[in-house]
């Protein structure tokens, strides 16, 4: 990078003419990670949001007064995230809720499994053994144990590394999610586990229903599709971010977005919501700013970004819509066009009641203190078949009661921020959906059966719940994925990671192998969305990763890192690829 | 207060997977509730150098200044304050330059249309587009209009506006002071009166006297209350100087909150405060409901009602009776607010290229002035007499409210009790409001996309300070207004209790969104610091304090 950094005496003078080091395309985690990093660093920085609120999939919404909904995402998993140290997130207002109990599950057949990451007695094999046998609780614990005691090393390995260039060829075992295992787990040989399948997992553990089918679950609604050859690890990784975060941010995951943007606003960033962009200004191969919609607020509708344009877009909208054909390879282009926008769909729908519903058969096991904050109805291996089988064939919405599983979330039982005393908010619950560009109905078809979708969740929660009959429910909203995409133009197909998770689609190919270190074909023109390694659920992994990038392309412009700042220790830099 | 739930866990730091706000800190000053007061008072002690932090209930900062997704999912409204009457005044824009965070205030130049009876008014911008339209039915009406409405400016601008952002004087001092200037007497003429003898003296005739007396009363103030004619000039005046906040109100408590931060602020959501801490040296901090305390060297601030503020989060005893008692006889708003909000498919494109004719608000279902009185005086009584109100298409005026493929959202709006049965009639209600708008928004019924109906239940579920959906934290009466707000000793927004102070919408001059609590307060706990006020008074607040209070004001 040629171009120097604007100088922090001069930068609001600078500023108010439309000139900064960084501009931002996005406010949601990613974007504003990204520039909360590059503020702190000592950067100026804008962040140009098109809606009128900043959160991107990190949100909460109140549609009645007083009770707030998760439209999204719903809790952190990002616990293990270097962010919270390095931009000292918790000064910026940061707190959590965590839960003894996070997770349940209720099989067809009358299964049930209740545990959380705080609550020990879930981890003792006893309580397991009625589900699995002795011996297999035993070993199921083992594993448990030993992903937890390395829980942090062993997603930062899986998410908070850049991904390697696929040119350096380096071998599967190498890689640093392998090679932690390979320090951690006391079970599995670690190359069989890169592999297989979370599918194969689950059976040579033995996990029986609904313990082996939120497993799975887990799974692909986080991304990493459960029966893919050697999408075990992230598969795997999902389940544990989950548990090892154990709550939500207080008040939900706008609370995290919030965060980020005071952290980035203290330091200087400037962030535009009401402000789209509807272009990526390339001036002789290089992105030099962009120009936003006339709508926007902002006087100077051209934006210059002296050191490079960060977009926290969709992959397809940045080069697809922003910079367009004129600045890109044909062969390029095309491929950006054809990357696949399977899976992650989903119908949300947010139920607020005047009673927590209790579950027929787990008296006893969501006991008191015991309740779990998710509780996964229709837990069973089969019916997730079916539920995949309807999905990736495109066909029907979620209304055979025997074709899909609900998870169904409140955070009520742990955070008395988010509904007034007497009354529940069972939010989010996510039904599977096919994308609705293909959707065999057309991309109406979900939209147009919304009632019905509702009506059969509803009769299903009511047979697994028999209290909650419809004088309990008050209202209920839902967002599907057509709602999602019009809410947020991110969520392309209403796909909440952005891209498949697929073999082809994670890590040094995310979302194609140039872009995998999240450079562009485009000088000064950077990726730091969830089309990205590692994909969405509101990690900062993708800012923590993209920093690693830009400290090696601002090279001399910044001439040392800032002293908060540590990188990946499984980072390899090009620099180092190249003298090896 | 609420139990924490159940499952509920607090780790020890050891446990914790990563770090948050601490469970004890110190600041400075601790200021609860971040609506438009909170966040102006946070704003200025930040300036001047103090370490402030900021704590706010729900999950956004903003109180009123809410801009929000209510016609989930995907269209956002401002639920609460929908315009803004007071920029021209309030020293915080001229203080700060908000406008690099992306403030920007924009006066739609139709301000109103009134529909009365048969007859039709529109109020502009300027006073002289108002006048020539009065004109085209009547030339001595337009010239009543003229001498009225200039009148009216004259007390807003040389007394009502500044005198918003100085301390309230005792009414005796006040009389005195007023009748030592031409415009000090034409507000003494009209204080002791009630709204609708002094519109119904300014010879308007009865389609505009009933449009400014709904405008004068709408927001809480009877009709017939004597002592409540000073309001009038302000809210007549100011009623036609509505002023959107470009994406919505939020973005003014965005702005607000960004420049506190540059400052050095903290602000925590979510976060409920249990109670106020006292000291032996007066107030020494809050305690939080989820456990957390942040102590507070210099002050507390609080701009939440009165009542909460010293009846339930102060400690037994730390309140002198006569103010407990006082306080326990406060009376909340007469009326609230109704708002049916709705989306509307895409419509025939206005061109808005060379000015926009959509008025900010319409005035709709009254036949006279006495209908206005009468539909206002059965609020009282806890009844509907009929539905009336305002509608307001705000898509059509701010394009950042605009979905993306054309649709349109809008409100109607109109006074309503608390004390109601909502939930039996609430379907009956939106249908007739529905019916009402079908006049004005034909074929409104067929184009509904989403509509949602807010009662002023929801006003204060959403609110909490908004007790029994009190937009005002508390009545515009004579016994609760001025030096008297919300208690003759506390209405400086000092507090008996050193160090204590209040700044939120029941404190003089009361709510709006005019701002005045928060700058006051600021002022107060900076002068009781013994600190320097970052910042001069306006040129219009100098010119009034130099004419009024001989120069010399008293913070």
């Amino acid at each position: 990078m040629q171009a120097t950094t604007v100088s922090t005496n001069n930068a609001e003078e600078l500023a108010k003419r439309g000139n900064y080091d960084f501009v931002v395309l996005g406010a949601g985690p990613n974007g504003l990670g990204i520039a909360a990093y590059l503020s702190k660093w000592g950067f100026s920085v804008c962040v140009l949001e098109a809606r009128p609120e900043i959160g991107g999939g990190a949100e909460n919404a109140e549609p009645m007064p007083g009770f707030s909904i998760d439209p999204h995402a719903t809790y952190l998993y990002g616990a293990a995230a270097p962010a919270f140290e390095q931009l000292e997130l918790g000064k910026y207002g940061f707190r959590m809720a965590y839960t003894k109990n996070l997770a349940g599950a209720i099989s067809p057949d009358g299964g049930v499994f209740a545990a959380g990451f705080y609550n020990p007695e879930s981890l003792e094999p006893s309580s397991l053994s009625s589900l699995m046998g002795t011996s297999m609780a035993e070993i199921y614990v083992e594993i448990q144990k030993g992903m937890r005691a390395h829980a942090r090393d062993l997603l930062r390995a899986v998410y908070y590394t850049p991904p390697y260039d696929e040119k350096w060829g380096v071998p599967g075992d190498d890689l640093p999610a392998v090679k932690v295992l390979q320090q951690t787990s006391p079970v599995f040989d670690p190359a069989l586990t890169r592999d297989s399948s979370v599918l194969d997992i689950t059976e040579a553990i033995g996990l029986p229903d609904p313990l082996k089918a939120i497993t799975l679950f887990g799974s692909w609604y986080n991304g990493p599709h459960p029966f893919w050859k050697g999408m075990s690890i992230p598969g795997m990784a999902c389940n544990l971010l989950y548990t090892y975060s154990s709550g939500s941010p207080v008040g939900g995951m706008h609370t995290l977005a919030h965060s980020l943007a005071r952290c980035a606003v203290a330091n200087g960033a400037k962030i535009f919501v009401n402000s789209p962009v509807t272009e990526i200004i390339v001036q002789d191969g290089r992105a030099v700013g962009v120009r936003v919609d006339d709508t926007s607020v902002l006087e100077e509708k051209t934006v210059k970004a002296n050191l490079a344009v960060i977009s926290a877009l969709h992959v397809r909208q940045t080069f697809l819509d922003l910079v367009g054909a004129g600045h890109l390879a044909p062969d390029f282009l095309e491929r950006i066009k054809a990357l696949n926008l399977r899976g992650g769909s989903l119908f949300v729908l947010h139920i607020i009641t005047t009673e927590l519903p209790r579950y027929k058969g787990a008296e006893d096991a969501f006991a008191g203190d015991k309740y779990p904050s998710c509780t996964v109805i229709n837990a069973s291996t089969d019916i997730l078949m079916e539920e995949m089988r309807d999905v990736y064939s495109f066909k029907t919405h979620p209304t055979d009661p025997d074709h899909f599983i609900v998870p169904i979330c409140t955070h009520d039982t742990y955070d008395s921020t988010r509904s007034p005393s007497g009354y529940y908010v069972l939010s989010p619950i996510y039904v599977q959906c096919p994308v609705p560009e293909e959707h065999r109905d057309g991309p109406d078809a979900v939209n147009d059966a919304k009632e019905e979708i509702t009506e059969t969740i509803l009769r299903l929660l009511e047979q697994y719940a028999p209290n909650m009959t419809r004088d309990k429910i008050v209202a209920t909203y839902v967002n599907t994925p057509r709602d999602s995409e019009f809410r947020n133009m991110a969520f392309v197909g209403g796909n909440w990671y952005g891209l498949r998770e697929s073999q082809d689609e994670w890590w040094s190919k995310r979302p194609l192998p140039e872009l995998a270190r999240y450079r562009t074909p485009i000088e000064g023109l950077y990726l730091c969305n969830h089309t990205s390694h590692p994909g969405g659920l509101c990690l900062i992994a993708v800012p923590y990763n993209l920093m690693h990038i830009l400290i090696e392309d601002l090279e001399p412009v910044a001439a040392t890192t800032p002293g908060w700042w540590y990188p990946s220790p499984w980072h390899i830099t090009d620099a180092e690829e190249g003298t090896r | 207060m609420r139990q924490p739930p159940q499952s509920a866990i607090t780790l020890s730091p050891e446990e914790r997977p990563l770090e948050e706000y601490p469970y004890d800190s110190e600041v400075d000053v601790a200021v609860i509730g971040a609506g438009p007061n909170g966040l102006i008072a946070a704003l200025y002690l930040a300036s001047a150098g103090l370490q402030v932090a900021l704590v706010e209930k729900r999950y956004e900062i903003g109180g009123g200044l809410a801009t929000e997704e209510v016609l989930f999912p995907g269209y956002y409204a401002n639920t609460h304050a929908t315009y803004h009457y007071m920029i021209d005044y309030m020293p915080v824009l001229e203080d700060f330059d908000l406008s690099r965070h992306g403030l920007r205030f924009f006066k739609p130049s139709l301000q109103t249309v009134s529909y009365i009876g048969n007859d039709e008014v529109h109020l502009y911008r300027t006073l002289e587009d108002t006048r020539d339209f009065l004109a085209r039915t009547s030339l001595s009406l337009a010239d009543s209009f003229a001498r009225t409405s200039m009148s009216y400016r004259r007390m807003v601008d040389e007394i009502v506006g500044p005198a918003t952002y100085l301390p309230p004087m005792p009414p005796l001092d006040m009389i005195d002071r007023m009748g030592t200037t031409p415009t000090g007497n034409e507000l003494l003429a009209v204080s002791e009166a009630s709204p609708h003898e002094v519109l119904d003296g300014a010879n308007l005739g009865d389609p505009l006297t009933a449009t400014l007396l709904y405008m004068a009363c709408q927001w809480g103030i009877s009709p017939r209350e004597t002592g409540m004619g000073f309001m009038v000039p302000l809210l007549v005046d100011r009623g036609m100087q509505k002023a959107i906040c470009y994406g919505g109100s939020h973005r003014m408590a965005s702005a607000l909150s960004r420049e506190f931060l540059r400052n050095g602020g903290i602000i925590l959501d979510n976060a409920e405060v249990d109670s106020i801490e006292i000291g032996d040296n007066g107030a020494s901090g809050i305690s939080m409901v989820d456990g957390r305390n942040i102590r507070a060297r210099r002050a507390v601030v609080s701009s939440l009602d009165p009542v909460t503020t010293m009846l339930h989060l102060l400690p037994d005893g730390s309140v002198p009776d006569e103010m407990v008692s006082a306080l326990g006889e406060w009376k909340w708003d007469k009326w609230s607010l109704l708002t049916v909000f709705f989306a509307l498919k895409a419509g025939e494109g206005k061109d808005t290229s060379y000015g926009n004719d959509e008025p900010f608000a319409t005035i709709l279902g009254f036949d006279s002035s006495d209908d206005v009185i009468d539909v206002l005086e059965s609020l009282e009584g806890g009844e509907i007499a009929k539905i009336a109100g305002h509608l307001s298409m705000e898509s059509e005026l701010d394009p950042c409210l605009k979905p993306r493929n054309g649709e349109r959202v809008g409100f109607f709006q109109m006074p309503a009790p608390y004390g109601y049965p909502w939930e039996e009639r609430s379907s009956s209600i939106l249908q007739q409001v529905l019916n009402l708008l079908e006049v004005r928004i034909p074929g409104i019924h067929e184009d509904l996309l989403a509509v949602k109906m807010e009662t002023p239940v929801d006003v204060e579920r959403r609110l909490a300070s908004m007790v029994r959906g009190s937009i005002k934290h508390g009545d515009y009466n004579p016994l609760q207004m001025g030096y008297l707000r919300p208690h003759i000793d506390c209405s400086n927004t000092r507090t008996p209790i050193e160090g204590l102070y209040l700044c939120g919408a029941s404190v003089y001059p009361g709510g709006m969104i005019i701002g005045g609590p928060g700058y006051l307060c600021a002022r107060a706990v900076i002068n009781d610091l013994g600190m320097e006020f970052p910042f001069p008074v306006t040129r219009k607040m100098e010119a009034y304090a130099n004419t009024y209070l001989d120069g010399d004001i008293q913070w």
